[in-house]
């Protein structure tokens, strides 16, 4: 019963969002519920916690990242990729918004924090060009896509049967940012003056981002 | 079929028992001891006064020993023993199944018996003691609890708490199944705090005692644990589904107001405590005038940031720096 009221829910949704350069189309974004399997125990409870925590804090980051870039290249060339990879991050946010308000989870006391940093890292690499721009979102996605990687090896390793769909969308996320991070490797991201030193000071920020959004 | 009965039994036990095992930190060290001791006495007192077996008391210093190591195993070993003749303590631990009681539901009765001797011995171990002492069980057993009359207030709190969550619950469904109208959400957090602090009521004399017990340095992690639970639940079912600083704020705003009428009602004399409820209603109007402020307030802002914006593109304009890259 319960299955055939989530495929109803499926095909009633309708509104299949399809990326323009993606080659899924974001149906998962149509339902939230049944994503995360209540917790059995509190320390269960406690690891989805604070993994969701950290997700929601990392998404709601990257936004203000690309909305930083966006506010000084936004009428460059580069504008319109970074537009679309900013409409990326915004529906993720969606989603972590979503399984958040489900599983009555507290969100990060740090926002207004990661609010103002996001969006000062992301002007000032824009700041310092196209290929500013570009090494930052290169720094941080790969970040992103580590920690997402290990969350889902942390998971495939306690029960990957039971936390099969919450792996389907962070594997579909990593998947988004990876493209990202090629994206940006392609658009001369390297070639920034500092380039090994501005990459290495921004990843450095976002594992003690997401050390502390995990306990705070 | 009996079988099946005590394979159910034995399930039931084994669930009690892990949770035991598995209890979260806000319970008192179940294992030390000293505890285990006058647990183990509580047990032999009640197991002289109902048991039928004449080697009960030889055998029941061999149960001890078995029992403090392996209770986990005893519940299934019981199952396969019922059906053997078998004078060995395993069958005592059989016989002993069908009566065994966690250590955790045998808190929680004498707890329970406590509350109401509290009007008379107030929240100490005076009233934990004599509360053991009604169901048959030694005024030492008062040892279970390390924390004594904190315990006993913390025992209190958590079943207002729980019972609070219940009926929201069924309000909740009731709503769903559309069979009552979802309130506003003032209206429902004044019903819900008002519903939760009348649970104080047959301790109203007490209270003041009860408030400075949970104020002490050691349970204050456990007391402040218990409130924001209790708000963070009484925000869920009132319909806040924020992800953002607004949780916190409303969570907050929402401990205030319900401290602060807390403490108004311990001094409040009036019939019905009309007093407190007045007072509940215009702090919980402030609240919602203050919202509405603060929402005039920022989109007032983001006008008048528009307006920035827009006299500056036009500058730029006119200056014409505003061409494109």
């Amino acid at each position: 019963m319960h299955r055939a009221a989530r495929t109803a829910l499926h095909d009633g949704a309708g509104v299949v969002r399809q990326c323009l350069k993606c080659r899924v189309p974001l149906q998962l974004s149509a339902r939230a519920y049944g994503i995360v399997p209540t917790p059995r125990d509190s320390e269960e409870k406690e690891m989805l916690d604070q993994m969701l925590r950290v997700d929601h804090a990392g998404e709601y980051g990257a936004n203000r990242i690309y909305a930083g870039q966006m506010a000084v290249l936004g009428r460059s060339s580069i504008g319109p990729l970074i537009q679309e990879m900013w409409d990326q991050e915004k529906k993720h946010l969606e989603k972590f918004n979503e399984i958040l308000a489900e599983n009555r989870v507290r969100p990060t006391a740090l926002l207004p924090i990661w609010n103002i940093a996001g969006f000062v890292l992301g002007a000032s690499s824009a700041l310092l060009g196209k290929e500013g721009a570009m090494a930052c979102t290169v720094a941080v996605e790969e970040s992103i896509s580590e920690h997402y990687n290990s969350q889902i090896r942390a998971l495939m390793e306690a029960d990957p049967e039971r936390y099969t769909e919450l792996l389907q969308v962070i594997k579909e996320f990593r998947d988004d940012e990876m493209e990202h991070h090629d994206a940006g490797l392609e658009n001369d991201a390297e070639s920034v003056p500092g380039y090994w030193l501005l990459k290495n000071a921004i990843q450095l920020g976002c594992k003690a981002a997401i050390y502390i959004s995990q306990r705070v | 079929m009996a079988a099946l009965l005590r394979g159910l039994r034995a399930g039931r036990a084994l669930r009690g028992l892990s949770r035991v095992v598995g209890a979260p930190a806000a319970a008192t060290p179940q294992s030390g001891g000293p505890t285990r001791g006058f647990h183990r006495a509580a047990l032999r007192l009640q197991d002289e006064s109902k048991s039928d077996k004449p080697s009960s008391s030889s055998s029941s210093s061999h149960h001890e020993h078995y029992h403090s190591g392996q209770d986990p195993a005893e519940a299934p070993t019981s199952d396969r023993e019922a059906s053997r003749p078998n004078t060995s303590y395993q069958d005592q631990a059989g016989e002993q199944d069908e009566e065994y009681e966690t250590e955790e539901q045998l808190q929680a009765r004498v707890l329970a018996a406590a509350l109401e001797l509290v009007p008379l011995h107030g929240w100490s171990t005076e009233a934990i003691a004599a509360a053991a002492e009604t169901l048959g069980l030694s005024s030492a057993s008062t040892g279970m609890f390390s924390n004594g009359a904190g315990d006993l207030v913390l025992h209190f709190v958590a079943q207002c708490n729980s019972q609070l969550t219940d009926i929201l619950a069924e309000q909740h469904n009731q709503v769903q199944l559309g069979q009552a109208e979802p309130k506003r959400t003032a209206d429902f957090l004044r019903a819900a705090v008002e519903t939760r602090l009348r649970m104080h009521i047959p301790y109203m004399e007490s209270w003041p005692q009860a408030m400075s017990i949970l104020l002490l340095p050691h349970n204050i992690p456990d007391s402040l644990k218990h409130l924001s639970n209790l708000v963070d639940d009484m925000w869920y079912y009132a319909g806040d589904r924020s992800t953002d600083m607004n949780w916190y704020t409303k969570r907050a705003a929402l401990t205030g107001i319900y401290n602060t009428t807390e403490l108004v009602m311990l001094q409040d004399s009036s019939p019905d405590f009309q007093e407190t409820w007045d007072f509940l209603n215009n702090r919980i109007q402030d609240v919602v005038n203050m919202a509405a402020t603060a929402k005039q307030a920022q989109a007032t802002g983001e006008t008048v940031v528009q307006g920035l914006l827009g006299a500056a593109v036009t500058l730029k304009n006119l200056t014409g720096l505003n061409q494109r890259r």
